[in-house]
């Protein structure tokens, strides 16, 4: 545990320059320097890791880093997504808290790999306290002389410079993320063309996730084989799970991939006492919920959670237990993209709204019986109809909440109350 | 409005983009006018973000209205920002925001301390949670709330 | 070429091309609201979704970039679930109020509804309801209608070059909007009508006021400007309802000025001249066309005719007369033996004008690498030919400024030169001296001793270094002294430079007044000689002195003298054209007429009338042809417009000016005297009658402008300030105006500029 990007998290001054050199910090970053690494050599390594991307979609980050224009004359750019907001998803936070250093250099290492020379780290605006750590990180990589012009003489540049968000979810989206650093409203743009040849300032950019970015220098230090081995087949290394909801001890796990949920659930203390496991959502809340039976035989892999009819997503793992009304829950989640959705396309500007309000009016009490085959009606046309993913992350939790709950979807409609809740406070009675 | 010190402030921002793309730094330009101009942003606000980036004072306030940081009313000193998505949900902080609420309420705070229901603040191993001004305060109950609001001056 | 294949027929098209191009050229249908082909694409609305074989989702026709091979599906039942998906999402909060609405019959959303709606909706929730603003007197709002497609907002960045709308909020709040009150009216704001696809932005003017279904369109071709935009006049009952843009790529695109959308709110204003009038013993009287022409006659042949005194005889016109008026009043003055006849009324010196080609297709203004704009504010004299201009600029090419104010450009030129009027041709010496150095050529005894400054330098430069120069000559400099030899200069840097002019210093329809010979000739006098000469008589078609001329009271005192007789052919009543003239004949204006307008480029386009001219009022082609009759001059029988147009066009026009550019001597005193200049200018919505009465422009931001502009030290010379008036218009001090120069943009009437 904690091997890759949690390495210092148990450490004094975790964040530190000094902690982050103890633990080899840097040393990557110096032997490029140095001239013994090829951009070849990095992505061979990175391609065996297995490493593949961890805001959430799971693209394999050596594949996307062969894929930039590397040689390509005129200003490319490197730029970090540390805008995590997904509900459910909270690694990213820490790392930035408690590894700043180890999201530097491995920015570092991307710019050397796709010949960038400027790196942009986006950072959500309400991460007041990781930003200032990244800041005073960044300081302190200048002021060692491992960023800027002509670094060691080598002849190389790096120049890493923090993008402060202001509160919108949809900046997650890598081109929303670009349009924001360009000083713009957070819209994702159309794709193709594809950030690797139109990115930010309309320049070849990469853009990977804080967990990714933080995971190269370990990886690179120890080899791609020895992170593909911490994990299993399709999902190299390890990964953070955030933990969260009905568990007794809640927390961020670096932890190999293909762990058993259920080991991982005991890690976070188990489900509350007295109460049972009933329902998990594997990888933030855009990702399809499981029962407990399915969740209990899974592992966390891509492929393992995959066959379960999910996605491992973020890694951001919330847990519910026999007291959540899966009405509400669904509502709370809908409300969250009609809140988030950007407006840009129609059907998710429309859409979103309109599956909220028809679960607002179920809680209410005013639900209709042909309610369930509208919603499940309107997520469908949303999916695969709009620009970016927050469309279809609206409609899947929706789908999903109603293929496994339906129960209590109809007995709301029927009795204009939630099943659950009337269980609870009968509990509470007793 | 933007002070000669946000001014500043603002430049080091615009240094960090491309020759031509200081519009990159409305972001913060914003954020900074906004705390000059007592919590929220106005019409001067605007424009003046507009003036010194040299952008359409539209596309200015198409990012003032986008994000959700910005203020166009008067705020309160202190903004709770209540997370209540679902890890927080989960964890009984519709019943906090209810207390917090009502006890704001009853002890008459509502010129110093006013409170915002948002989404996801990415806290959520500390669930229940909320941000007041730039500070995150995690895993509350009454209790801890209690001490955070009577130490708000 | 790449061949794809479409519903399984097999299309060829260009690499890079997106899909929704291919199969508009193929005819094939697929919806659309965001997608236009003059914009940038959004692909935001997701109407235009098509199944691709082997992709898992549909993808949309207008970001969709074709390749080799590709399989696409416009009408089967993938593409059309997802339209249909798209198509309930538009409408769930998209009003139902059709029959209240002015878009309804010529609606997007309304047509593809009927192939992709559902009659009943699945919405039953509230819809959602947005506020408007009042965003000034063009544009009426409709915004709950909206469909977000951001059409008018990408309009505003990528054609006008200013960004008046936007796009607020977010999610479903997000909204389409100008920042707080600020209007919108911009001087091309009103295409935002013509491609908003839903009733969400529309006609203020029209509001209310007929269904399309209702109305005729009659194609049309305006005359405000040189550039002769395509239009469509839409007309009920005989009246002129709404104007809309009619594409021309050569031409226009598919935009036109504000000035073209809303001028015909004029023809129905009051002051029309309804009725012929003779006035007998001071006093008007409405009388029948007969009596009216035959008094004409009779007045004439007492003045000039039986006397042989005929060239005491002089015809003038308005620049925004037809070809084939200026033909014909050109022909009957010719024909009882005068060529007193001219359209030049606001120049102070018409033997030392400009006589500069226009040699440059507008189509070719987009691919040019250089541009150097003198004497100009093109973006509201010629709103077209500016967008050429920046679409270039927008492209990678270079234009400089050389100015007597600095104005508000839409692109940002790299150098506003703002150079005092009388420093200007010294500057144009330098840039020529430089130019003949540098390619060798002889430098002119006259420029030998000139020391070019850097300025000159930099500008002869960037034309030798260009590959497509142009250099444009506006209308600021047309009364300056030293204007002749300005033309001389750019004539001859031109010519070393390789680069092309466009002179717009004259608008309107003025090529049309050159090429109908509407000038004076060797032997005539001149619009200015005219009226220092004592004429006897007169005609005078559609022009109101106290506008038109460079000397206004000289013409007005020219016109009252008691013992001449005027025939004034008006458009509009008029108090000081009732004081002079002795007969007032009521003609028509804009789109009552059929004619013909030539544009800057030499084009001839023949337009037809839409509608009749209002009360007895005719156009006035066919008054010159029935006085032509009753003067019994030969070659008179005309049964139509056209035939007017052919002879007017094969016709060899006289020489148009008595200076020949390109032999100018620029000899000429380099050493110009000082003095301060008055640049005198119209206000765009001012320059012509119909403008004039139409009340929409005039309320706008341009409608208003009014202003004599000059920097402090030239006020201080003046003895001026702020808060005076000069020339009758509000002083504004501005240290963006050059020394020695007052620029006067008036909307109103002109005074006394004899200096």
């Amino acid at each position: 545990m904690n091997e890759v990007c949690f390495k210092t998290i148990d450490q004094d001054n975790p964040h530190t320059l000094a902690t982050y050199k103890k633990n080899g910090g840097y040393q990557i970053w110096r032997e490029i320097l140095a001239g013994k690494w090829t951009p070849e050599k990095i992505i061979d390594e990175l391609k065996t890791s297995g490493l593949r991307g961890r805001g959430g979609a799971g693209f394999p980050t050596g594949l996307k880093w062969s894929f930039m224009p590397r040689n390509q004359a005129g200003q490319k750019f490197v730029v970090c997504n540390s805008d995590e907001g997904e509900p459910g998803t909270c690694k990213d936070r820490d790392i930035l808290r408690f590894n700043p250093h180890a999201v530097i250099e491995g920015m570092a290492i991307g710019g050397f790999v796709m010949g960038a020379t400027v790196g942009y780290n986006y950072i959500r605006g309400e991460f007041k306290e990781p930003f200032y750590r990244f800041e005073a990180a960044l300081a302190q990589a200048y002021e060692l002389g491992l960023l800027g012009k002509n670094i060691h003489g080598s002849g190389m540049s790096f120049d890493l410079y923090s993008h402060l968000g202001a509160g919108a979810y949809i900046c997650g989206e890598e081109t929303a993320l670009l349009e924001s650093i360009e000083g713009k409203k957070g819209q994702p743009r159309f794709k193709p063309p594809f950030p690797a040849n139109v990115g930010l300032f309309g320049k070849p950019t990469t853009i990977n996730n804080t967990e990714s970015f933080a995971s190269v220098p370990s990886i690179l230090s120890h080899g791609g084989q020895w992170f593909a081995d911490l994990g299993v087949k399709n999902s190299g290394g390890v990964k953070l799970f955030s933990v969260t909801g009905h568990v007794q001890k809640p927390a961020n796990f670096e932890v190999p991939m293909g762990i058993p949920f259920k080991d991982l659930l005991k890690m976070a203390g188990g489900v509350r006492s007295g109460r049972t496991l009933k329902a998990v959502i594997p990888g933030g809340s855009s990702t399809p919920v499981l029962t407990a039976e399915v969740a209990m035989n899974m592992t966390m892999d891509y492929d393992s959670i995959e066959h379960a009819g999910s996605m491992l997503g973020a890694g951001s793992v919330i847990v519910m237990d026999d007291s959540t009304c899966m009405v509400k829950a669904l509502t709370r989640l809908a409300h969250f993209y009609y809140d988030e959705s950007c407006g840009q396309c129609t059907p998710c500007r429309e859409g979103t709204g309109w599956l909220y309000r028809i679960l607002k009016r179920i809680i209410d009490g005013n639900g209709k019986a042909a309610d369930i085959d509208l919603l499940l009606s309107v997520q469908d046309k949303i999916i695969g109809n709009t620009i970016c993913a927050l469309g279809d992350a609206a409609a899947m939790p929706v789908e999903s909440f109603l293929r496994h709950f339906r129960d209590e979807f109809d007995h709301y409609i029927k009795h204009g109350k939630s099943i659950i809740e009337v269980k609870n406070s009968g509990e509470n009675i007793k | 409005m933007i002070s000669e010190k946000s001014k500043q402030t603002i430049d080091k921002w615009i240094a960090k983009y491309p020759k031509g793309q200081q519009q990159s730094a409305v972001m913060e330009a914003l954020k900074l006018s906004q705390i000059d101009n007592g919590g929220y942003l106005d019409k001067k606000c605007i424009e003046a973000v507009a003036d010194y980036l040299d952008m359409s004072v539209i596309s200015v306030a198409e990012v003032a209205t986008f994000y959700e940081n910005y203020n166009h009313k008067p705020v309160a000193k202190y903004t709770v920002r209540f997370c209540h998505n679902i890890s927080c949900m989960l964890n009984g902080a519709d019943n906090l925001i209810d207390y917090l609420e009502a006890k704001i309420n009853a002890e008459k705070l509502g010129e110093l301390v006013q409170v915002k229901k948002v989404e996801c603040l990415g806290a959520c191993v500390g669930a229940p949670m909320c941000q007041i001004n730039d500070d995150y305060f995690e895993n509350l109950n009454e209790q801890k709330i209690n001490e955070i609001i009577s130490g708000l001056k | 070429m790449l061949e794809i294949e479409i519903d399984g027929a097999k299309v060829s098209a260009d690499p890079g091309e997106m899909l929704i191009a291919v199969t508009d050229r193929a005819g094939i249908r697929v919806p659309r609201f965001c997608y236009h082909k003059h914009l940038s694409i959004a692909a935001n609305c997701r109407m235009c979704l098509v199944d691709i074989e082997g992709s898992p989702k549909p993808k949309p026709a207008c970001s969709t970039p074709i390749a080799e091979g590709m399989k696409i599906w416009t009408h089967n039942d993938k593409t059309k679930i997802s339209q249909k998906a798209v198509m309930e999402f538009l409408l769930i909060n998209h009003p139902l109020d059709c029959p209240i609405c002015d878009q309804g019959g010529e609606c997007e959303l309304q047509d593809v509804a009927m192939d992709y709606g559902a009659d009943i909706s699945r919405f039953t929730e509230g819809k959602r309801i947005v506020e408007d603003k009042d965003i000034g007197a063009l544009i009426q709002t409709d915004m709950t209608r909206c469909i977000h497609c951001t059409r008018c907002v990408r309009f505003g960045d990528e054609i006008a070059g200013v960004m008046e709308m936007g796009a607020t909020g977010r999610g479903e709040n997000l909204k389409i909007e100008p920042f707080l009150a600020y209007g919108i009216d911009s001087e091309l704001s009103g295409n935002m009508i013509d491609i908003c696809p839903v009733g969400a932005l529309t006609s203020k003017p029209f509001r209310y006021e007929l269904r399309s279904w209702q109305m005729q369109s009659v194609a049309g071709v305006s005359r405000h400007d040189l550039v002769g935009s395509n239009l469509l006049s839409q007309t009920y009952k005989g009246k002129v309802k709404r104007i809309v843009a009619r594409e021309n790529s050569d031409i226009n695109e598919t935009w036109i000025a504000d000035r073209e959308r809303f001028s015909y709110q004029g023809l129905s204003h009051e002051n029309r001249l309804l009725m012929p009038q003779i006035k007998i013993e001071g006093k008007w009287q409405e009388v029948t066309w007969n009596v009216a022409l035959d008094f004409a006659l009779k007045g004439l042949n007492n003045a000039v005719l039986n006397n042989k005194q005929t060239d005491r005889l002089g015809a003038l016109a308005t620049n925004t007369a037809t070809l084939e008026e200026f033909y014909l009043l050109q022909k009957i003055l010719r024909g009882v033996g005068t060529q007193n006849i001219d359209y030049r009324l606001n120049i102070k010196d018409l033997d030392a004008t400009i006589n500069l080609p226009s040699n440059i297709k507008l189509t070719d203004l987009e691919t040019l690498d250089y541009g150097l704009i003198i004497g100009a504010n093109l973006r509201l004299e010629q709103p077209l030919i500016n967008h050429r201009l920046r679409k270039a600029v927008l492209s990678g090419a270079m234009v400089d400024v050389v100015n007597v104010a600095e104005f508000d450009f839409n692109y940002q030129p790299n150098n506003h030169n703002i150079i005092a009027p009388n420093q200007i041709a010294l500057l144009l010496a330098g840039v020529l001296k430089v130019v003949l150095e540098s390619t060798q050529a002889e430098v002119l005894p006259d420029l030998q001793n000139l020391n070019p400054n850097a300025t000159a330098k930099q500008l002869a430069a960037r034309l030798l270094r260009a590959d497509n120069a142009v250099i444009v000559l506006g209308e600021h400099l047309l009364n300056i002294p030293q204007v002749a030899i300005i033309a001389a200069l750019i004539t001859q840097i031109a010519q070393h430079t390789d680069s092309k002019t466009l002179n717009t210093s004259l608008s309107a329809n003025s090529k049309a007044a050159d090429l109908a010979g509407f000038t004076p000739g060797r032997d005539g006098l001149d619009a200015n000689t005219m009226l220092t000469a004592q004429l006897k008589a007169y005609i005078l078609l559609d022009i109101y002195p106290q506008y038109d001329f460079y000397n206004s009271p000289k013409a007005i005192e020219a016109f009252n003298n008691a013992d001449t007789f005027i025939i004034a052919l008006n458009s509009f009543k008029d108090e000081v054209v009732l004081e002079y003239a002795d007969i007032l004949l009521p003609i028509a204006n804009f789109y009552e007429s059929p004619g013909s307008h030539v544009n800057i480029e030499g084009l001839v386009q023949s337009f037809p009338a839409a509608v009749s001219a209002p009360g007895e009022a005719k156009p006035a082609w066919k008054v010159f042809k029935v006085l032509a009759d009753l003067l019994q001059l030969p070659g008179f029988d005309y049964t139509a417009n056209q035939q007017i147009t052919s002879e007017a066009t094969m016709h060899q026009n006289p020489k148009l000016s008595k200076v020949d550019v390109s032999k100018v001597d620029v000899s000429i005193d380099l050493t110009m005297k000082k003095g301060i200049d008055i640049i005198w200018q119209k206000s765009p919505y001012a320059i012509d009658v119909l403008l004039r009465h139409s009340p929409a422009l005039q309320m706008t931001k341009i409608g208003q402008i009014n202003t004599a502009s000059m920097n402090a030290a030239t006020a201080k010379k003046l003895k001026l300030t702020q808060t005076d008036d000069y020339l009758g218009v509000p002083v504004v001090l501005s240290e963006t105006v050059a020394d020695d120069c007052v620029f006067i943009n008036a909307n109103r009437q002109t005074w006394d500029r004899g200096q």
